[in-house]
């Protein structure tokens, strides 16, 4: 069907032209903006979709060569599989219902749409792209357009948070980019080859001739670049001030799909060229997880603000996807002969967390960004008794607090349960099942920050701290973005198949690919 | 024919759930009749399931019929969806869906006043009943734990169901708040325990279908160790569920929501899922006869300790949630004695000892099934004291026989049965119930803790009685009391007629043992999960192993006892208990007026293990972590002139400054590539 079609670029070109034409709308056409934005990641939207379904994806790959200079090829390939395809619809569908969500009371809308077509593109890029110096620029790219929404549209600490979020994060890239350049010459003298081809495949087929303390040294500092995307602790903090300033759509898109492009870099490139490094690994990608899992619970314990709390269940969250990667590794290091399905387990269900972790973090940072809006304040001990009030917020916020915490039945739990039996199976090849012990006080602790923060803030007495008399429910098409990401959240909660059938073929062949790759 | 449809049962509530909640709105009974509707369907799929396979012959050989679908694979293990129906299942399946369908139509008389909140509350409590059936028809562990968690968060919105803007104001609707808080929290963390469990069985077994998982070869294969580890980790998540020592304090609590939802989520149902799954996985807790030991001592404890607490409680509701935690100890209790023997039993191969054992199983489930009609019963009572006395206080109460005439004669029969007095339906299964116990003390080396046991529920038997009738006369007898004055009469025939059908069960389901039930609900040790084959051992049987066994006439007297008592001190007032507690200021009465300091012992663990650490990750969090970023930052900013321009605060010269780094690392990258490159 898209044979003639190149369709993996359109999903770059299309946001792109919808960027220009926002860009275009000037004095008094603002307004259209919105509904520029919302036909073009609409259409994107409905790409995605199709792609989702698309079982040969194969033929979709597109390869140019961009840059054949002196001894150096950098290459225009775009590329799908289970792994992107999941990511390219939660960012497709991210944007859109961002799109809707968004009221225009801001100033200045059509930049912000602008900035949110940017943003799809450089994602799209990153999830898309098969060549290493396309997705560094792509990596990039999303940072700008992430940069100017806190600085521009953000709280009153924008400017510290917006610096704060660009310089750490772009030091982070820095030593990725570090990796990237050490990885793909190595690769090209180990391969005998006259020329350095940035290509995932070239690059790739080189990984099990890496010497085993270069492997060590590289994926260290691909991991150190990575970590602090997701973020994993201590690497952490720019994203509590980035979501705390953001406004409410960018931190959508910054927690919903860019934490993602961490742990998509681990899986696809740094376990990918890297088998026997990420294996020399395992045990303090293991102790990395597993602290961010329990640090940052506990730092959701301590939260005031409503939206600070979530940015730090992100990092819970995020920690659950990078344990899932971890209890792979482990499995396939302490098994004499592991079983594929077992070591292909965390993988599995370490992507299935982020695309649920995804689905549900949006829920969650639009319920927070409203009641500031529309209360005028996040602060939990001010709040109180608003589901009276704001029965329609209070249905959506529960729905998404329970879904978070790994209520059966929605999406957040298939990952959770899905990510603790990988690491149960893991620990018990390393021969210490107690360690599940951290991720049962996690599921406690997640169960009591966020029914807590219920009580205060939906529950209990109407608060007499703040003026009530303004306060407004979500409006239709709030409403509507709100429903749809919980319409997805049961669905997929109630038959996890869905994503499951897109991700196991993917993790199958990842792991048999980095089992032949390991060093004899 | 219909088994073919079982899964139906827990659909149609389920349909019935977003139907009421999306389309019923406002202040009418649509979403009630709707829900009623639901409630009514379940009931006839239910008896008509049961029915064709008590008749079946799957029954008679196998003892079970399941079916499933794949749900997903998980690690290469396939999860399945599917139904289970054996005896265990037909009697969890008729007496919750019969509770269900009396206490929706109930609620129509008691929830009228509600207005707009009622279609929540309906849809809320069909999604419930979609839970509760869920788990009782499910085939496996997986399905059996989603389904638990969704009662659990059933529970969770209906205890809360007045925690904003509560009829009775401010204070009201914080302590539901806080009770619904306290009720998730407390079960949660069962629930992590029931998961982990489900983690090693999982890996152990390579699947959780109950089938592939209660096979005596396929035990035989796993590690002993790990069974127990199991076992032990799913009684983690009934203790949670079912209000077991120590998690038991989230029950009173409970209270705070509707008495219908206590009625059938806090007393006939939702907490006998904990029962239901130590039944469920009889065969694997078999296993161990260590494992059984411990689940009878916490019933035990769990038995006197709640029954000490209703002693000195003043609500009458929280009194029947005491008396419901102490009853759900007597059902572990029994399955901890029967299970004990069985486990002995298998191990030394004496078909004697495993018949016994088999007798603690079916006192244990008879026992649920009783409760829950009793239970059901004397909530509703409550309920339809509170909705004419507008009070739940008991020394408001007094005198309302004379006014609530149906009211007081039914709840006398439920007292009567929960007190086991003779041929009532109590009296049966807990008599059972200590002679399972009795024999267990008899049998193995740590057997004489099962004595301990023993004397443990024969004090409660007195307790019960006791506090029973304490409540009874305090509410029915006596003079008027104040609320008794301004109360609104007998309740309309809505809430009447439900009440009469449960106080006829409530007397009568005891016989049902003398006519066959003990066959349905049998294990048979042998065959290690068989459940079902055997036919009843006749009424005569019965009634002659009751009335020969001297036992049964200690507990009588015991209860006879209690009964009196009471009605000396709360109805002829010729004792004043104040005698007893120095009027309210002895340790032991302060002791049992504030549960033994659980309250405060739950605060202080999430207290100091919560929200302490919380804090001081947090002061951590910022002081260290981001301190040391933040540190480092600023020393390179201020080694460099272009801090002075950081300064500005100018949105353009930050702007300036992103893309200026930027370009630099791109044309740095490029310098590179072109180096390397050209080498």
């Amino acid at each position: 069907m898209f044979d003639e079609i190149p369709i993996l670029t359109l999903m770059l070109v299309i946001p792109l032209v919808g960027a220009a034409l926002t860009l275009m709308m000037g004095k008094g056409k603002e307004k259209f903006a919105k509904y520029v934005a919302g036909i073009f990641s609409g259409i994107v939207l409905i790409l995605a979709t199709i792609l989702l379904f698309e079982e040969n994806v194969a033929a979709l790959a597109e390869n140019h060569v961009w840059i054949d200079a002196a001894n150096i090829r950098i290459s225009y390939i775009l590329e799908i599989d289970g792994l992107s395809k999941l990511m390219v619809f939660l960012t497709a569908l991210l944007i859109f219902l961002v799109v809707v969500f968004e009221s225009s009371e801001s100033d200045r809308p059509n930049y912000y749409h602008t900035l949110v077509m940017l943003m799809q593109v450089g994602l799209m890029g990153v999830y898309l792209s098969a060549d290493y110096f396309l997705f560094y620029i792509m990596w990039e790219v999303t940072l700008i357009p992430m940069y100017f929404m806190i600085s521009w549209y953000g709280g009153p600490r924008r400017h510290y948070a917006a610096i704060k979020f660009f310089i750490y994060t772009h030091v982070a890239s820095l030593v990725m980019l570090i990796g990237i350049f050490a990885m793909s010459f190595q690769a090209a003298e180990l391969l005998g080859s006259p020329i350095v081809d940035f290509s995932f495949a070239v690059v790739a087929s080189a990984a099990p001739l890496f010497e085993k303390a270069f492997q060590i040294l590289v994926f260290g500092m691909l991991f150190f670049g990575f970590a602090v995307k997701m973020p994993m602790v201590p690497f952490h903090t720019w994203l509590p001030d980035a979501h705390v300033e953001a406004p409410t759509g960018g931190s959508v898109l910054l927690a919903g799909v860019m934490l993602k492009m961490g742990s998509y870099g681990i899986i696809r490139i740094a376990l990918n060229v890297f088998p026997e490094g990420s294996i020399w690994w395992a045990e303090i990608i293991m102790v990395v997880a597993l602290v961010s899992i329990v640090y940052g619970a506990y730092a959701c314990v301590a939260q005031t603000d409503l939206k600070k709390m979530v940015a730090y269940s992100s990092i819970n969250h995020m920690g659950m996807v990078l344990l899932g990667i971890a209890a792979s590794l482990l499995y396939i290091k302490y098994t004499a002969s592991p079983v594929e399905s077992l070591a292909s387990l965390g993988i599995t269900f370490a992507v299935f967390q982020m695309f649920a972790h995804g689905l549900v973090t949006a829920v969650l940072f639009m319920v927070c960004g409203f009641t500031g809006h529309s209360v005028g304040t996040r602060e939990m001990p001010l709040l109180g008794g608003l589901a009276g009030k704001m029965p329609y917020l209070a249905t959506f916020m529960m729905i998404g607090f329970m879904a978070s915490l790994g209520l059966p039945g929605l999406v957040g739990f298939w990952g959770e349960f899905g990510v603790i039996f990988s690491f149960y199976v893991g620990a018990e090849a390393m021969g210490h099942i107690w360690l599940i012990v951290f991720c049962l006080l996690s599921i406690m602790l997640n169960a009591g920050f966020y029914i807590w923060a219920m009580q205060r803030t939906l529950f209990g007495r109407e608060t007499t701290k703040i003026d009530m008399s303004k306060v407004h429910d979500v409006s239709k098409a709030q409403g509507f973005s709100l429903a749809v990401l919980c319409i997805f959240i049961a669905l997929f909660g109630i038959w996890p198949d869905l994503a499951l059938g897109v991700i196991e073929p993917f993790a199958s062949s990842f792991i048999d690919i980095f089992q032949g790759a390991l060093l004899p | 024919m219909f088994i073919e449809y079982t899964w139906l049962i827990p659909a149609i509530p389920l349909i019935m759930f977003v139907i009421v909640g999306l389309l019923a709105k406002g202040d009418n009974n649509r979403g009630g009749g709707l829900a009623i509707l639901g409630a009514l369907a379940t009931l006839v799929i239910s008896v008509l399931v049961v029915y064709e396979f008590l008749t079946g012959d799957a029954y008679a050989t196998e003892g079970f019929v399941t079916e499933s679908i794949k749900w997903f694979s998980i690690g290469g293990y396939e999860i399945t969806l599917g139904y289970y129906v054996d005896g265990l299942t037909c009697i969890m399946l008729l007496f919750s869906t019969f509770i269900s369908l009396l206490i929706f139509v109930y609620s129509m008389g008691y929830m009228d006043d509600q207005g707009k909140r009622k279609s929540r509350y309906y849809a809320e409590i069909s999604l419930f009943l979609a839970g509760m059936t869920g788990l009782i028809v499910a085939n496996n562990y997986l399905m059996m734990f989603v389904f638990w968690e969704v009662m659990g968060l059933c529970s969770y919105l209906l205890i809360g169901f007045w925690s904003f803007n509560h009829p009775q104001g401010d204070e009201a609707s914080d302590n539901a708040a806080s009770a619904a808080k306290k009720a998730f929290l407390v079960t949660r963390l069962g629930d992590a325990s029931f998961m982990a469990g489900l983690f090693v069985l999982l890996y152990a077994f390579q699947s959780l279908d109950f089938t592939e998982v209660f096979n005596v070869a396929a035990i035989g294969n796993v590690d002993h160790n790990l069974i127990v580890i199991a076992t032990l980790l799913l009684f983690g998540g009934a203790i949670g569920k079912s209000a077991q020592f120590p998690l038991q304090d989230w029950l009173p609590d409970a209270m705070a929501g509707p008495t219908t939802v206590s009625a059938l989520i806090h007393a006939a149902t939702m907490v006998k899922a904990g029962v239901y799954l130590v039944a469920r996985s009889f065969p694997l807790f078999t296993q161990s006869a260590e494992v059984m030991l411990f689940v009878g001592l916490i019933g035990g404890i769990t038995a006197i300790l709640a029954a000490s607490m209703a002693l000195a409680n003043n609500n009458i509701k929280k009194v029947l949630a005491f008396s419901t935690i102490s009853q759900l100890g007597y059902m572990f209790m029994a399955l901890g004695a029967g299970g004990y023997l069985m486990a002995l039993g298998m191990n030394n191969s004496d078909p004697a000892l495993m018949a016994l054992g088999g007798l603690g199983y079916t006192a244990g489930v008879f026992h649920m099934l009783n409760h829950a009609f009793f239970k059901a019963q004397l909530f509703l009572g409550s309920g339809s004291v509170i909705h004419s006395t507008g009070t739940e206080d008991m020394r408001e109460m007094g005198g309302l026989g004379k006014k609530m005439k149906s009211t007081s004669i039914t709840m006398m029969i439920g007292s009567l049965s929960i007190a086991g007095f003779p041929f009532f339906s109590g009296f049966w299964s807990k008599d059972l119930i200590l002679d399972t116990v009795l024999n267990a003390s008899k049998y193995g080396s740590e057997g004489y803790l099962f004595a301990i046991v023993w004397i443990l529920g024969i004090i409660t038997v007195l307790m019960t009685a006791f506090y029973m009738f304490r409540m009874w006369y305090m509410t029915f007898g006596g003079p008027e009391g104040p609320a008794t004055e301004t109360c609104h009469g007998e309740s309309p025939k809505s809430m009447t007629v439900p009440l009469w059908l449960l106080a006829i069960f409530a007397f009568g389901s005891g016989f049902l043992l003398l006519f066959g039930l003990d066959g349905i609900i049998t294990i048979d040790a042998a065959n290690g999960f068989l459940v079902g084959t055997l036919a009843g051992e006749g009424a005569l049987y019965w009634v002659e192993h009751m009335l020969t066994n001297p036992y049964t006439y200690l507990s009588i007297g015991l209860a006879l006892i209690g009964i009196f008592v009471a009605y000396l001190m709360y109805s002829r007032f010729a004792v004043n208990p104040g005698k007893f507690n120095k009027e309210g200021t002895s340790w032991l009465y302060r002791a049992l007026e504030n549960r033994w300091w659980f309250p405060q012992f739950y605060d202080w663990v999430s207290w100091t293990f919560g929200y302490k650490v919380g804090k001081t990750v947090n002061a951590f969090d910022q002081k260290v972590v981001d301190g040391a970023v933040n540190g480092l930052a600023s020393a390179v900013v201020e080694s460099g002139e272009s801090g002075k321009y950081m300064q500005t605060g100018n949105v353009g010269n930050y702007a300036s400054v992103v893309m200026l780094g930027m370009s630099v690392i791109f044309v740095g990258a490029l310098l590179f590539i072109y180096y390397m490159g050209g080498m």
